[in-house]
C-alpha cells in the first residue's frame, strides 16, 4: 500500500524520474495520435493504379498468381505494395501516415517503406512464435531459464566433494564449451534422431505443416539450454565461491546440512553477483539464436539475410541493429532492477 | 548435578595442515559452568582448537568428549570412531560458536539471523523461533534493530546479533573466537558485557580472548598455549600474578 | 524466486502450444481438389494428400520470398504447384538451409525442389525425377565489358566472384589449381553478394549458373551483361527424393512428362528468365 501511495505521490518524484515520465508520456500521447490517424487497409488498397486494378481483376480466373500484395501495419505507419514476379517484375507501394498516403516508390517515402517492411518481416508480426524477434526472445528465455536451473546443479556439482559427480560435471562444462553451439545443434538434429530413430517433427501432429519447424525449435531449444548451462554454471560457480568462507563456517557452527547452507545462505547471496555476467550471457546467446538458421528457422539476422538476397539491399541491417539494440536495452534495465532489488542488504 | 563429570573434554589432540604441526597433544577438560580464557601469542594455535571442537577443522588424531562421551576418535587422519549421525548432530548442537568477522548473514535482517537456525535445524515453527528470538536479542540489548541489515550495524552491534544467533540454539557450551579483536577499541566494551551476562549466568564458555582484564575478571580457569601446546593452566590469579611457563612470563610481560 | 521461474517458464510454454493449435494451415489450392492426371495409389506421403517439399528459399529467381515475407515465389515454386496439381495433391514448402537440406528427406519432407543439379555422386544416395530445366555455366561483366570474354579462358587474370560450394566454384577452382589461368576468386555464401562486388568493382567476373544470371540480368538490364555460356556442358536440376521412393519417382516422372506436353516449361522460363 505504501508503494502504491509513493507511486501517486509524483510531487515527491525524483526530477529524473519526472523527466522521464514526461517524455513516456509525450511518447504515447504521439503515439495515440497518430495510430487513431492511421489509414486503413482498405484506404491503402483503393490506391492501387488501374494497371494493379487490371491484373487484380485477370487473376481472378487463372491459376497462375503473379501478384503479391503486401500490407504492413506497424500501428502508427502503414505500408502496402504491389509486386509481381518474374522477369517483368511490377512494383507499386505506397505509405500511409498520419492520415495521408504517401506514394513509396522512390525518395524519402521508399525508404521509409522499406523500412516499415524489413521491420515487420523481422518482427514477425502476423505469424506465430517461431519467426523474428518472437523466435528470438522465446528461445533465449527459454533456454536461459532452464539453463540456469541447470547450471546450479553443474555448478554445485563441479565444487562438490565427491570426485565422480565432481569430474562429471567439469567434464560436462568442458565438453559444452569447448566445443561449437552450431555444431552440438547439428549433433542434437540430425545425429541424434539418425541414431535413436526417430524424427523431429514426429513430435507434433502428422498434419500440421508446422511440425518441421516446431521440431526444430525443440531441438534448438535443447541445444541451448545445455550449452547455456554450462556457460552459466562457470558464472555460478565463481559467484558461490566468491562468497566469504565465513558464512560457510557460521552455517555450518549452527548445524545446517549443505543443503539447507547452500540453498538459504549461499546461493541467495551469490545470485546478486551472478546478475552482471548473466546477463553479459543472455545478450551473447540473443545474437547466437542467429545460428538457427542453419536448422530452418527464421530469426531476425536470418530474414534480414534473406531479404538482403532477395532484393540486394543493404539498408535492412539499419532496422536489425535496431531491434537488436532495443532488445538488449530492454533486457539489461531488466538484469539491473533485478540486481538491484538483491541488493537492499548491502 | 549433571551425570557426567566433563562437559567437554579433549586427549592428546593433534593437527597439522600439512608438515607445519598446529596442535600438539593438546588435553583439556571443562566441567558444566566454567567459563575457561585461552591466551597465547598469535599463531599459537588457540583458534585452531576451538574450531576442532566443532568440526570446522578435521584433527590429526585425538579424542573428543562431549558429556563423557566419545565423540570423535581420529588417528593419522583416519576416523577411529565417530558418534552416529544423529548423535553427532546432536553433539555439535551443544556447541554454539562466535567468530571473530561476526559471519552474520549479510541478506537477512537481525531477527532473521536469530531466527533461521532454529527453524531449519531445531525444526521449531516460526511463532516458536520468532519468540525465543524477539526475547534474546533483548537480552543483548538490540530490540531497536529487529527488521535491521547487518550492514546497517555496527560492529558491536553485529557481534551482539552473532551472539545472540548461537544462543538461539540453546547450547550448552559457547565457543568464542577472539571475538573483540575485529572491533573498534570503544566498541568492545559492550560486547563483554553481554559475555559477562552470560558467564553470571552459568554459562559454560571457552573464550579465545587477547582481553586479558575480562580473562581475569570472568575466568574460572586461564589455559596458556603455545606453539600448540597448553604450557600452563591455573586460576587467573595464579597465573597472571605468578605465571611459571617461562613463555607465558614473556607474553604476560608484552602484553600487561 | 524459483516458484516465479517456473510459473514463467510454464506459462511461456503453454504460449507456444497454443501458437502450435493455431499455427496457420497452407491453404489448399482449388485446382488441387480435381482429380489426380497421375495414378497415385502406390505412392506414399508423409501426409496424406500434401507433398511436403523441402527448399532453401532464398535463392532468386528459382525460389524466394515475396515482400510479406511469407510467399514463396520462383520457378521451383511455379513448378512444385503445377506438379502437385498434376499428382492431384496440395503442396507445402518447408523453408530448410542448404546445409543438410537432403538429410531432410523421408524425414522432414517428400522430396526436395530447390535447384538441385542431378549429378552421379548424388545419385548414390538419393533419387531424381526427369530433368525440369537446363542450366549452364556462365560468365556475368560489367555492361562496359562487354565482348572481352568469350570463353573461360579469357578470364585470365581477372577477378572472379563465385557462390561458395556450387557448380561454378569448383569449375573455377580446376581452371585456377590447373594453371589454365591465373585468377582471383572470391567465393561468397550468397549469390547477391558476388553481383554487389561485381556492381562495385570489387571483381570483374561473376561465374553463375546461366538460369540465375539470365534471372538477375531480366531484373537489372542496363548494368550487366551475359558475356559467355557453357553450353558445351550442360547440367540438369531434378526433384530429389529418397532412395527407396521409386513409386514417388514414377509419379513425378509422369507429371513432368504432361507438364512438358503442355508447354509448362517454356512458358515458365519465358516467366521467370524472360526469353
Amino acid at each position: 500500500m505504501s508503494k502504491f501511495k509513493k507511486l501517486v505521490d509524483f510531487k515527491n518524484w525524483q526530477k529524473s524520474t519526472k523527466t522521464v515520465a514526461m517524455v513516456i508520456l509525450a511518447i504515447l500521447v504521439v503515439i495515440f495520435v497518430l495510430s487513431s490517424l492511421n489509414v486503413s487497409e482498405q484506404d491503402m488498397l483503393r490506391n492501387a493504379s488501374p494497371e494493379i486494378e487490371q491484373i487484380i481483376e485477370d487473376e481472378k480466373t487463372s491459376s497462375r498468381k503473379s501478384l503479391t500484395i503486401t500490407y504492413n501495419d506497424l500501428g502508427v505507419i502503414s505500408y502496402i505494395s504491389f509486386t509481381t514476379s518474374g522477369a517483368s517484375a511490377l512494383k507499386e507501394s505506397y505509405v500511409g501516415f498520419a492520415g495521408g498516403i504517401y506514394g513509396a516508390d522512390e525518395g524519402g517515402w521508399k525508404f521509409a517503406g522499406q523500412m516499415v517492411n524489413y521491420t515487420y518481416r523481422m518482427l514477425g508480426t502476423g505469424e506465430n512464435l517461431l519467426h523474428g524477434v518472437k523466435l528470438t526472445l522465446l528461445l533465449t528465455t527459454l533456454s536461459m531459464i532452464i539453463g540456469a536451473i541447470f547450471s546450479v546443479f553443474l555448478a554445485l556439482g563441479k565444487i562438490s566433494e565427491n570426485k565422480v559427480i565432481s569430474k562429471l560435471s567439469s567434464a560436462y562444462i568442458f565438453f559444452f564449451r569447448g566445443t561449437p553451439l552450431l555444431i552440438q545443434m547439428f549433433v542434437i538434429y540430425f545425429s541424434v534422431p539418425g541414431i535413436f530413430g526417430f524424427a523431429w517433427r514426429s513430435l507434433f501432429a502428422a498434419g500440421d505443416p508446422e511440425a518441421v519447424y516446431k521440431g526444430a525449435f525443440i531441438a534448438a531449444l535443447i541445444a541451448f539450454s545445455l550449452n547455456a548451462a554450462a556457460y552459466c554454471a562457470e558464472i555460478v560457480r565463481a559467484a558461490i565461491q566468491s562468497i566469504d568462507k565465513g558464512q560457510n563456517e557460521a552455517a555450518k557452527a549452527l548445524g545446517m546440512g549443505y543443503g539447507q547452507m547452500m540453498r538459504t545462505i549461499i546461493i541467495p547471496q551469490s545470485i546478486r553477483r551472478m546478475i552482471p555476467p548473466l546477463c553479459n550471457e543472455f545478450v551473447m546467446m540473443i545474437k547466437d539464436v542467429s545460428l538457427v538458421f542453419a536448422i530452418s528457422l527464421m530469426d531476425i539476422t536470418t530474414i534480414s539475410k534473406t531479404i538482403m538476397t532477395s532484393e540486394g539491399n543493404y539498408l535492412v541491417f539499419i532496422p536489425a541493429l535496431l531491434i537488436y539494440l532495443v532488445i538488449t536495452a530492454v533486457f539489461t534495465f531488466i538484469f539491473g532492477k533485478i540486481e538491484k532489488r538483491l541488493s537492499i542488504y548491502e | 548435578m549433571s551425570d557426567y563429570q566433563y562437559i567437554l573434554k579433549t586427549e592428546n589432540l593433534y593437527k597439522s595442515f600439512g608438515t607445519l604441526e598446529v596442535l600438539r597433544d593438546v588435553n583439556l577438560s571443562v566441567k558444566k559452568g566454567e567459563v575457561i580464557c585461552i591466551i597465547g601469542p598469535s599463531g599459537a594455535g588457540k583458534s585452531t582448537y576451538l574450531r576442532s571442537l566443532n568440526q570446522l577443522e578435521k584433527i590429526t588424531s585425538g579424542k573428543v568428549f562431549i558429556k563423557d562421551e566419545l565423540f570423535l576418535h581420529r588417528e593419522h587422519n583416519r576416523t577411529i570412531h565417530r558418534a552416529e549421525p544423529d548423535a553427532q548432530k546432536a553433539m555439535l548442537l551443544e556447541m554454539g560458536m562466535v567468530f571473530q568477522r561476526f559471519n552474520l548473514f549479510p541478506h537477512k535482517t537481525v531477527l532473521e539471523n536469530v531466527m533461521i537456525a532454529q527453524v531449519l535445524v531445531r525444526k521449531k515453527s516460526a511463532e516458536a523461533a520468532k519468540k525465543l528470538a524477539i526475547e534474546i536479542i533483548e537480552r543483548v540489548g538490540l530490540s531497536d534493530k529487529l527488521d535491521v541489515y547487518p550492514s546497517k550495524l555496527s560492529g558491536g552491534q553485529q557481534q551482539r546479533v552473532a551472539i545472540a544467533r548461537a544462543l538461539a540454539m540453546e547450547p550448552e557450551i559457547m565457543l568464542f573466537d577472539e571475538p573483540t579483536s575485529a572491533l573498534d577499541p570503544e566498541l568492545v566494551g559492550e560486547v563483554l558485557n553481554v559475555m559477562k551476562g552470560l558467564a553470571k549466568q552459568g554459562m559454560t564458555m571457552l573464550v579465545v580472548t587477547h582481553e586479558m582484564g575480562f580473562a581475569r575478571e570472568v575466568a574460572d580457569r586461564v589455559v596458556f598455549m603455545a606453539d600448540g601446546m597448553i604450557l600452563e593452566e591455573n586460576t587467573p590469579k595464579e597465573l597472571f600474578d605468578h605465571p611459571t611457563n617461562e613463555k607465558a612470563i614473556s607474553f604476560l610481560r608484552s602484553v600487561l | 524466486m524459483m516458484k516465479k521461474i517456473f510459473a514463467l517458464a510454464l506459462s511461456l510454454m503453454m504460449l507456444l502450444s497454443f501458437a502450435a493449435c493455431t499455427a496457420k494451415t497452407e491453404e489448399a489450392p482449388a485446382a488441387a481438389a480435381a482429380a489426380s492426371s497421375v495414378d497415385m495409389s502406390a505412392v506414399k506421403l508423409m501426409q496424406d494428400g500434401v507433398l511436403t517439399i523441402g527448399m532453401e528459399i532464398g535463392y532468386p529467381p528459382f525460389e524466394d520470398f515475396a515482400e510479406d515475407g511469407t510467399t514463396p515465389i520462383g520457378y521451383d515454386v511455379d513448378f512444385a504447384k503445377a506438379l502437385s496439381e498434376k499428382l492431384g495433391v496440395t503442396v507445402n514448402f518447408v523453408n530448410t538451409a542448404w546445409d543438410g537440406i537432403f538429410q531432410g528427406i523421408g524425414v522432414n519432407y517428400d522430396c526436395v525442389i530447390s535447384a538441385v543439379t542431378i549429378t552421379e555422386e548424388r545419385k548414390e544416395s538419393m533419387l531424381f525425377s526427369d530433368a525440369y530445366i537446363n542450366n549452364y555455366q556462365a560468365v556475368v561483366v560489367k555492361a562496359d565489358y562487354a565482348g572481352k570474354v568469350e570463353s573461360f579462358l579469357d578470364l585470365d587474370g581477372l577477378a572472379i566472384a563465385v557462390q561458395k560450394e556450387t557448380t561454378s566454384d569448383i569449375l573455377m577452382s580446376d581452371y585456377v589449381s590447373t594453371g589454365s589461368i591465373t585468377a582471383t576468386i572470391s567465393a561468397n555464401e550468397k549469390i547477391t553478394t558476388c553481383f554487389t562486388q561485381l556492381e562495385n568493382g570489387e571483381v570483374d567476373a561473376v561465374v553463375v549458373d546461366s538460369t540465375v544470371a539470365d534471372g538477375y540480368l531480366a531484373s537489372n538490364p542496363d548494368k550487366f551483361v551475359k558475356a559467355f555460356q557453357d553450353e558445351s556442358e550442360p547440367e540438369q536440376f531434378g526433384v530429389a527424393m529418397a532412395l527407396d521412393n521409386t513409386a514417388l519417382q514414377a509419379a513425378i516422372n509422369e507429371a513432368i512428362a504432361l507438364l512438358t506436353a503442355e508447354g509448362f516449361f517454356e512458358a515458365n522460363v519465358a516467366y521467370w528468365f524472360g526469353k
